[in-house]
C-alpha cells in the first residue's frame, strides 16, 4: 500500500535534533499522523459548513454567481417561507415515524434471531443485504412494484381493490400513500441497523443469567426487563440517535421515488434546499436552509444526550 | 434439581412453563420466517424481472416467475450500452478509490491515536464524531460552488475525497480500537531486534489488523456503493456521472430504457453486495461491535 504517505511515521532522521526543540517528537509523529484526516475533515465538512454560512448572507444566483451582500436577509425569508414550516414539519413525521417502526421492527427482529441457531449464516445475509443493497436500487424496484396495470406491479396489485382504489395512480403519486410508503421503504432498508446493533450485544448476554432467573422463577417479560433490556439500553439509545439524524438528513430514498411530491406531500427540508439550490438556482437561500438544517440536528443531538445520555448502559461483566 | 418445572401458572398468559417455552419457539420461527420473506422479496422481484421479457413485463399480468416462453437473459445486454457501462466503470473506480483513500488514512490516523500519548487527542477523535451531524445535502449544497471554484467537480477525484471525509469518523474510530487491541510488546520486541518504527507498523501491526482493514474497506464499499446524493450533486454531467444518478436520469429523461433494463442493471450492482453480506459476515459483525459513543 503505497509506501510514500506512511512517511510521517518514520522515525530514523538524524539530521534533526529533537533535543532541542520545544515539541516532544513523539508528540509530533502522533500530529502527523492523524494530520491527512484532518486536513480531509477539514475539506468537507468544516469548510463547506463555513461556506455555507458565508453564502447563506448573500443573495448568489447559481447560474451567474455573483455575491451580493444580503445581511440577514436570507434568513428572515426561510423563516417567513410556509414551505420551510410546512417541510420541517413533515421532515419531523419521516423522522420520528420512521425512527419508531424501525426500532419496533430492528428490536424484534434481533429478539428473534437472537437465540435462533439454524440457518444463522442465512439469516445473517439477509439482515446484511437488505443493510448493503443500494438505496436506489431499491428504490427502482419499489417504484415499479407500485406502478399498476404493468407485470411488475406486484404490491400496486395486491391491495388494489383492498387497501386502496382499484384504479388508483401509482402510490408515488398518492397524496395520502407517498408518505406511508416512504416510511415503509425505509424501515425495510434501514430497520437491520438496528437489528445488528442489539444482536451483537444480546450475544454477549450470558445464558446463566437467565438460568439464575429461571429458578428464582422470573418469567420472560420479567426477564426481559431486569436482564435484558438495562444491557441493550445503552445501545439503543445510541442506534436511536444515529436513526434518526440519518432519516432527518434522507435524501436519496425521497429523491428518488417522489422528488418531493406529489404537489410537496413528501417535501422535507433536504429536498427543499436541494430544490432551491438546482431548481430554483437561488443558492444563498438553499445554503441559509442548509445551516438552519444543521443548527436544528445540533440543537436536537445535543437535547437528545442531555435527556437520555446513551453512554450510560450496564455492563456485562462476565 | 427442579429447574424444569420452577412453577406452574406463573408464566405469561397463565401459560405453564414448558407451555411459555413452546410458544416462544413457534413465535420465534415464525418471526423468522415473515422476516425473510419480507427481506428476500424486494431482492427476488428484482431478480425475476430482470430475467423477464419486456413485452410480459409490461402487460397487465402479474407473473410470479418467469416461465418457459417469458424466460430471457436479454435484458442484461443494458450492461452493454455504452452509457450505462460508462456508469458502472465511474462507480467501481470511484468505490475503489474510496476504498484505498480510506483504508491509508485510517490506519495511520488510527495507528496514531492509539500509539503516541499527544494532548487532546480523545477530543480529537470525539470532534470527528460530529461529522454524524452533518447530511450530504447540508455539505453537498456549498461543495458544488467550492469544488466548481477548485475544478473538481464532475470529476471522480472530487467524488472520491468527498465520499473518504464521509466514511473517515468511523473508519478512524474503528482501527484505532482496533489497533489498541494488539499488543505493543510485539512491536517493542521487533524494535529490540533492531526494527525501525516504521518497519514495525508494516510487519507487524498491518497484518494484526487485517480484520478492522477489511472491516473499514466494506463500510466504505457499502458508502461509497450506495451513494446517490453526492453523485447527483457533484456529477452533474453524463460521462463523470456514476450509476446512481446516471440511471436515475437516463429514467427521468424518458430515454429508451425500459424497466427490465432498469431491474437487471440493478441486479448486476446488487451482486457485489449480496456476495459481501454472505462471505464477510464477521468483519462487517466486527464493524458494529465497536462502541463508538
Amino acid at each position: 500500500m503505497a509506501g510514500e504517505t506512511l512517511e510521517p511515521t518514520q522515525t530514523d532522521e538524524p539530521t534533526i535534533p529533537w533535543h532541542r526543540l520545544p515539541v516532544n517528537k513523539e508528540t509530533l509523529i502522533g500530529y502527523a499522523s492523524v494530520l491527512p484526516v484532518l486536513i480531509l475533515y477539514f475539506i468537507i465538512a468544516i469548510g463547506p459548513v463555513a461556506y455555507a454560512v458565508n453564502a447563506s448572507f448573500h443573495d448568489i444566483l447559481l447560474l451567474n454567481p455573483q455575491w451580493e451582500w444580503a445581511g440577514l436577509g436570507n434568513y428572515y425569508e426561510v423563516f417567513a417561507l410556509e414551505t420551510f414550516w410546512a417541510s420541517l414539519w413533515r421532515g419531523i413525521i419521516y423522522m420520528v415515524g420512521s425512527t419508531l417502526i424501525q426500532l419496533a421492527f430492528g428490536l424484534w427482529l434481533a429478539l428473534a434471531l437472537n437465540k435462533i441457531t439454524r440457518a444463522q449464516k442465512f439469516l445473517t445475509a439477509v439482515v446484511f443485504t437488505q443493510y448493503l443493497i443500494p438505496t436506489i436500487v431499491l428504490a427502482f424496484a419499489v417504484s415499479y412494484m407500485f406502478t399498476p396495470n404493468i407485470g411488475l406491479g406486484v404490491l400496486q396489485n395486491l391491495g388494489s381493490g383492498v387497501l386502496w382504489g382499484a384504479d388508483t395512480a401509482p402510490l408515488t403519486f398518492s397524496q395520502t400513500w407517498a408518505m406511508p410508503l416512504l416510511i415503509l421503504v425505509g424501515t425495510w432498508k434501514f430497520g437491520v441497523f438496528i437489528t445488528i446493533f442489539a444482536l451483537a450485544q444480546l450475544r454477549a448476554i450470558p445464558d446463566r443469567f437467565y438460568e439464575a432467573a429461571q429458578i428464582c422463577g422470573a418469567n420472560r417479560i420479567q426477564m426481559f426487563r431486569d436482564i435484558t433490556l438495562p444491557r441493550i439500553q445503552g445501545v439503543i439509545l445510541v442506534a436511536v440517535l444515529l436513526r434518526s439524524i440519518f432519516m432527518f438528513n434522507k435524501f436519496d430514498i425521497i429523491f428518488v421515488l417522489t422528488q418531493g411530491g406529489p404537489g410537496e406531500a413528501t417535501t422535507t427540508l433536504p429536498i427543499l434546499a436541494y430544490q432551491t439550490a438546482f431548481t430554483g438556482g437561488n443558492y444563498g437561500l438553499a445554503n441559509a436552509l442548509a445551516v438552519v438544517m444543521f443548527l436544528f440536528l445540533a440543537i436536537g443531538a445535543v437535547t437528545y444526550f442531555i435527556l437520555f445520555n446513551p453512554s450510560e448502559e450496564v455492563e456485562t461483566s462476565t | 434439581m427442579s429447574t424444569d418445572t420452577p412453577s406452574d401458572t406463573d408464566g405469561i398468559f397463565g401459560l405453564s412453563y414448558r407451555g411459555e417455552k413452546k410458544l416462544f419457539a413457534r413465535l420465534k420461527q415464525i418471526s423468522a420466517a415473515i422476516f425473510v420473506v419480507v427481506g428476500v422479496f424486494p431482492v427476488y422481484w428484482m431478480l425475476q424481472a430482470s430475467l423477464t421479457t419486456r413485452e410480459r413485463a409490461s402487460s397487465g399480468i402479474v407473473s410470479w416467475i418467469p416461465t418457459a416462453e417469458t424466460f430471457t437473459l436479454e435484458n442484461y445486454e443494458v450492461l452493454t450500452n455504452p452509457d450505462v457501462a460508462l456508469y458502472v466503470i465511474n462507480s467501481i473506480v470511484v468505490t475503489l478509490g474510496t476504498i484505498i483513500l480510506v483504508v491509508l488514512v485510517s490506519l495511520i490516523a488510527g495507528y496514531g491515536l492509539a500509539r503516541f500519548n499527544m494532548p487532546q487527542k480523545e477530543n480529537f477523535a470525539r470532534f470527528l464524531l460530529l461529522g454524524y451531524l452533518f447530511s450530504p445535502i447540508v455539505l453537498g449544497v456549498p461543495l458544488y460552488l467550492i469544488w466548481q471554484n477548485l475544478g473538481l467537480l464532475n470529476t471522480r477525484l472530487g467524488l472520491i475525497i468527498a465520499l473518504t471525509a464521509i466514511s473517515m469518523p468511523f473508519a478512524v474510530w474503528l482501527m484505532w480500537k482496533y489497533i489498541q487491541t494488539v499488543p505493543e510488546a510485539m512491536e517493542e520486541s521487533a524494535w529490540v531486534a533492531g526494527a525501525s518504527r516504521w518497519q514495525g507498523f508494516r510487519d507487524i501491526v498491518i497484518p494484526q489488523t487485517q480484520p478492522a482493514i477489511i472491516a473499514a474497506a466494506l463500510f466504505a464499499f457499502a458508502l461509497a456503493w450506495n451513494d446517490f446524493t453526492f453523485a447527483q450533486i457533484l456529477l452533474p454531467s453524463n460521462e463523470a456521472s456514476t450509476f446512481a444518478p446516471g440511471v436515475f436520469r437516463l429514467i427521468q429523461r424518458g430515454y429508451d430504457i425500459a424497466r427490465v433494463d432498469v431491474m437487471a442493471v440493478s441486479m448486476a450492482m446488487t451482486l457485489p453486495p449480496l456476495v459481501f453480506a454472505y462471505f464477510m459476515q464477521s468483519y462487517l459483525l466486527k464493524g458494529f461491535q465497536i462502541r463508538s459513543l
